[in-house]
């Protein structure tokens, strides 16, 4: 595989050219402000339209935000903190096993974008 | 003419005549003309129930069609129609016969009226399906290979029994609608429930999915647990233990997921996940949770596959499906990159794609039962699913840490087979009404409400918000080669190590008993020596003539005895 540093970014595909917008500096910022402002937009509608739920707890205001933002929140701890209970080196099971070998090749179309 | 043949042939007489035709264009056309054929003929034959026959006095039948099995059996045509497209590439006729004769296998199960066909096409899928592992050619797959058989296997095993137990209960054979408490009931129910991968009987899903070959999985993960969904609905819904279990099935997935480094394994995880949203609205088993099981099942047939697709067109031009050998391959595989993040939103359930008009159907059959915890816990569930198969899957495979790969774009097969399923995943999210008219009850259910539309946009964005500021602080998990443990670790390392103790164990016992033994016999041998050998107070102490009187005596007595007598 070629190695990132020597990239003519003319050879991408069109879209890719266009994507590497992403990677401009400045433009993740750009994405997470516009991600705050979509969420602030969101959370505003609350405050000026009654819902109508089937629970109480969803005609909380702002229940629905808090509550994405709490529960992806709670995954990612108790994620980390289940894998320092089952982290294991690669070959735990055998050096053979599937986690541990490589994908055979002549299963593969392995073709680089200069190739 | 249109009744002469059950669906479920057409792939496997298809399956006999693939062996005939050369590899190239001619094989391919005929790998997608046949789920294009049985969707046709399926169709057109309509509702009803056809191909009786008797066999041993049990009344079997082979073809029951109605909005229920309807569903399903189109699902799997179009699944089947997409995986072969995807594997267009493919000159391995194993894995060609595999895939058609699985795909018939897992449609005669859903067109199954009786148990006992079920249970023939049951071990079917099982059997087909394995090839599709071992096909990798590796030693890892032969015995990761072995494992699923294993599982799938007993899963018939326990299938039959109950069917056996089953009808002596009761007499009959015709697969109906089930209450769960005798012994033949619960038997058919454990047997669904490990095809169905029910919390504890759920690793051999994750075990086996990514160990297959690239064009394997696509296939996998569209039949073998859709299929035990659809038994489970046909013979136990409105069970009430289901919606726990459902539950429980979309909770604990995600937090696996979530650290998963193998990013088919982690499509696994999520694909459990998306089971327990089904079983829920199995056990709920009003018509609108079943419309949203039904639903569901084919909107995640459709994303689920587009997901495995696009991973393993990165894995066929990559080598390597590992979060952390991946990262940043949108710059020259921008095609897949937008068809995995179509894939992602709408297991997302984002509005306007497949997973939300379908997901919905299921939590509003929660909330019309007013289960609050259970929908808190879906609701929560769906911001984890939003975490593992939204986020991660297109975030560490083609953004993310730029691995510095410029793999090639997806072969062009491959881009027409997910562009098709991304298509699918829209249409449906775009026109719902008309996806609910093959639903297996008539509906007037809305998706798009404003409530409903806000609270599911609220909820996303709040998560992505969650996810962003947590990277942007190195809070999120780094991806990290490992192995993570989970049930497997009991029958891959426990037992094997528990039994390796126990002979070690019984091995020492045995050696001690024998040099007990041992001893034994030379401390008889020694004292014998001692008392009777030839240096023994008993023989040096006496001459030898005194024994040969001795003996003269006995000689005397005994003449004399019997001649008395």
């Amino acid at each position: 595989m070629k190695n990132a540093k020597h990239d003519n970014n003319q050879k991408f595909p069109k879209l890719g050219q266009w994507l590497t917008w992403v990677d401009k500096p400045g433009s993740v910022n750009k994405i997470l402000i516009g991600l705050g402002l979509v969420c602030f937009i969101l959370l505003c509608f609350d405050f000026f339209y009654p819902k109508h739920g089937h629970f109480d707890v969803e005609n909380i205001r702002g229940f629905y935000s808090l509550y994405g933002f709490i529960a992806f929140t709670a995954v990612v701890f108790l994620a980390m903190f289940l894998r320092t209970i089952i982290i294991r080196k690669p070959d735990y099971y055998s050096s053979k096993d599937v986690n541990s070998e490589k994908y055979p090749t002549d299963g593969l179309g392995q073709v680089d974008q200069d190739d | 003419m249109i009744e002469l043949i059950p669906t479920s042939f057409i792939f496997f007489a298809m399956a006999g005549v693939l062996v005939c035709v050369p590899h190239g264009i001619m094989r391919g056309a005929l790998l997608l003309a046949t789920p294009l054929i049985a969707g046709l003929h399926i169709w057109l034959i309509g509702f009803g129930n056809f191909w009786p026959y008797e066999i041993f006095g049990f009344d079997l039948e082979l073809m029951r069609v109605d909005r229920l099995s309807r569903i399903f059996v189109i699902i799997f045509c179009l699944a089947s129609f997409l995986g072969n497209m995807f594997a267009w590439h493919l000159r391995d006729t194993t894995q060609q016969v595999a895939a058609l004769l699985y795909a018939g296998s897992a449609i005669g199960a859903a067109l199954s009226g009786d148990l006992i066909s079920l249970f023939f096409y049951w071990e079917g899928t099982a059997l087909a399906s394995v090839f599709l592992i071992w096909a990798r050619g590796t030693e890892g797959a032969y015995h990761t290979g072995m494992r699923y058989l294993i599982v799938q296997i007993g899963s018939g095993v326990i299938l039959i029994a109950g069917v056996a137990v089953f009808y002596r209960e009761t007499g009959i054979v015709s697969f109906d609608k089930m209450t769960l408490g005798s012994l033949g009931t619960w038997l058919i129910f454990i047997s669904f429930g490990i095809k169905c991968a029910f919390p504890l009987m759920h690793n051999w899903l994750q075990d086996s999915y990514p160990a297959a070959t690239v064009t394997g999985t696509v296939i996998l993960s569209a039949f073998t647990t859709k299929m035990a969904i659809y038994a489970l609905a046909r013979g136990f819904a409105g069970t009430e233990i289901l919606i726990y279990i459902g539950t429980i099935m979309t909770l604990f997935p995600i937090f696996f997921a979530e650290i998963e480094n193998d990013m088919r394994r982690v499509l696994s995880y999520s694909l459990n996940n998306q089971l327990g949203f089904m079983v829920v609205a199995i056990g709920i088993g009003s018509e609108l949770a079943l419309n949203g099981m039904a639903g569901h099942a084919f909107a995640h047939i459709l994303y689920k596959a587009l997901l495995f697709m696009s991973v393993g067109a990165v894995l066929y031009r990559t080598g390597t499906a590992k979060a952390s050998e991946l990262g940043g391959l949108y710059r020259t595989m921008p095609l897949t990159a937008i068809f995995c993040l179509i894939g992602a939103a709408s297991i997302s359930a984002f509005p306007l794609l497949s997973g939300f008009v379908t997901k919905s159907l299921t939590l509003s059959s929660v909330a019309e039962e007013h289960r609050t915890i259970i929908w808190l816990a879906l609701v929560f569930a769906s911001a984890g699913v939003l975490s593992h198969s939204g986020i991660k899957i297109p975030f560490f495979t083609f953004f993310g840490h730029d691995s510095g790969k410029r793999p090639a774009e997806a072969p062009r097969h491959m881009l027409i087979a997910m562009g098709i399923t991304s298509l699918l995943c829209i249409l449906i999210g775009v026109f719902p009404s008309i996806f609910y008219q093959i639903l297996p009850y008539d509906t007037s259910y809305v998706p798009y409400t404003f409530d409903h539309v806000l609270g599911q946009l609220q909820l996303l964005f709040f998560a992505l918000l969650a996810f962003a500021i947590l990277y942007r602080f190195g809070l999120h998990p780094s991806e990290i080669d490992s192995t993570n443990i989970d049930t497997d670790v009991i029958y891959r390392k426990w037992m094997p190590s528990l039994l390796g103790l126990l002979i070690l164990a019984l091995s020492r016992l045995y050696l001690r008993i024998l040099i007990k033994i041992s001893y034994l016999i030379k401390y008889a041998y020694r004292k014998l020596n001692e008392t009777h050998g030839p240096k023994s107070a008993r023989v040096t102490g006496y001459p030898s003539s005194v024994m040969v009187i001795n003996i003269t005596v006995l000689f005397a007595i005994a003449l004399i005895v019997i001649f008395a007598s």
